[in-house]
């Protein structure tokens, strides 16, 4: 497993989780990044995939964190908030700071995720896209409209910077 | 945090049967994660999501008359991109599938093994004549879906055996699927509806209709398809055929709704189905606008029908 383009030390991870080294691969990818790497941008909120605050993204795709055992996922490449910026996404969390799209920000680690794996797919996002891409991830402060703001700012900021 | 599982990850399909004695087969894990954080036992767990020979999302057999052949291991989300459109009713159905996330992760397999009458993939599925392929200690044998399906969390798995794949004999091109919740996503199905046919000159012809969570399994809307079969869709015949499902389901009260109101959804969504017959857009199943939300009105206005007025106790 690479997390943010690095591998990833499962004995040292065994070892903060308190588990012996082959009992990881058993244990949510979730837990495996917050208290095995320190990795806490992926928030624990319902714990069972209902509110998208632990999306993380496997191989490019957003995932809920909490519904993946690290052992399915040994092959693959992880991309949590943590990396977001050095991945190319730095433009979106800058628009999210400028459009105000975080209030409380629990659920935002994981907006961004789920936004930026749209973004890679769709480069120019219709609000349905948006809408479709975001319906798993609950936010009960902000608001979903800002989110929509920032995508578009930044789909048409990187559309500007290719031509 | 929830302890760890015991979890083995095979490479070879060979491999899985002889793991599966006192363990469960995981593949996207979005509903056994859920019910083993809900106290569910903790099996031993064989991850169906690293074989290297595993069925590719999607193969289109060759032949005059192709058959569609998913992979029951690979994400929903990776299944439909690959169908790029040959399987409507099933895309409207992913389309309102839980969320982005979980479509990402979850299976075609994992939707049938857990036998749940509400699983979304199934009435599609079902509709289209589905065959599924299960894979045991002895090699591989063939079960219509139908049959597969055996009651509320029931399904035709004996020890050590999992699903492969699912073939799908190429549906015709109109067909659609439409779904009653409580919210646009993540919302397990108060019911929903999924058909296909062929329209002849405006006369349907090989009519499949299938409906979720108003029986112990999906069921086969067999009284409705006789009503339409060979048939125009005059008001009338429209009218019989939405009288018919009446007797072709058996809906229970539960959490979600109760089986007066799931009568009367049941009416609404085969009237839209039938709505959804137009010249003008042979494919009509291609639009994203097929989830009713229970406002949707579901009343049927002709005068004598018996789900039009007050006689149901919602």
């Amino acid at each position: 497993m690479r997390v943010n383009g690095q591998s990833v030390d499962l004995a040292a991870a065994a070892d903060a989780l308190g588990v012996k080294v082959d009992e990881v691969a058993g244990t949510r990818l979730l837990d495996v990044l917050r208290d095995g790497l320190g990795l806490t941008g992926a928030k624990e909120g319902c714990g069972m995939g209902e509110c998208g605050s632990c999306t993380v993204l496997v191989d490019g795709r957003a995932v809920c964190s909490c519904l993946v055992l690290q052992g399915q996922v040994t092959d693959a490449d992880v991309e949590t908030v943590e990396g977001l910026a050095d991945r190319g996404g730095a433009d979106l969390q800058e628009a999210f700071v400028r459009r105000q799209a975080v209030q409380c920000g629990y659920c935002i680690p994981g907006v961004l995720m789920s936004c930026a794996a749209l973004l890679e797919r769709v480069p120019e996002p219709t609000d349905d896209d948006i809408r479709g891409a975001l319906d798993g991830n609950l936010c009960r402060c902000t608001g979903y409209n800002r989110f929509h703001d920032a995508v578009h700012d930044v789909a048409r900021g990187r559309c500007a910077g290719a031509s | 945090m929830t302890g760890p599982a015991r979890l083995v990850r095979p490479r070879r399909v060979a491999e899985v049967s002889a793991l599966l004695g006192g363990a469960r087969p995981v593949a996207g894990g979005t509903d056994l994660l859920v019910q083993r954080r809900a106290g569910a036992p903790h099996h031993s767990l064989v991850d169906l999501t690293g074989l290297e020979d595993a069925p590719p999302p999607l193969r289109v057999t060759a032949g005059p008359s192709p058959s569609l052949v998913l992979s029951a291991v690979a994400p929903i989300a990776v299944v439909v991109d690959a169908l790029d459109g040959r399987f409507p009713a099933l895309a409207d159905a992913a389309a309102f599938f839980a969320s982005q996330q979980i479509r990402n992760r979850a299976t075609i397999g994992g939707n049938l093994a857990t036998g749940s009458p509400a699983a979304d993939t199934v009435p599609p599925l079902l509709a289209a004549g589905a065959v599924v392929t299960i894979r045991g200690a002895d090699g591989e044998r063939e079960a219509p879906l139908e049959d597969f399906l055996l009651g509320p969390r029931a399904v035709d798995l004996r020890p050590a055996e999992w699903i492969l794949a699912v073939t799908v004999p190429a549906p015709p091109a109109a067909g659609g699927y439409r779904k009653v919740g409580g919210r646009r996503a993540l919302a397990i199905s108060f019911l929903d509806l999924a058909w296909q046919w062929r329209a002849d000159d405006g006369v349907l012809r090989d009519v499949r209709l299938a409906m979720g969570s108003v029986a112990p399994t999906v069921v086969r809307l067999r009284g409705a398809e006789a009503e339409l079969e060979g048939r125009r869709v005059t008001p009338d015949v429209a009218h019989a055929a939405i009288a018919a499902v009446q007797a072709d389901i058996h809906p229970i009260d539960d959490l979600r709704a109760s089986a007066g109101y799931r009568r009367r959804c049941a009416a609404g969504l085969l009237r839209e189905a039938l709505g959804s017959i137009d010249a003008r857009h042979p494919h009509p199943a291609a639009s994203h606008t097929h989830l009713a939300l229970p406002t949707t009105s579901t009343s049927c206005e002709h005068p004598t029908c018996p789900v039009s007025a007050g006689d149901i106790v919602a």
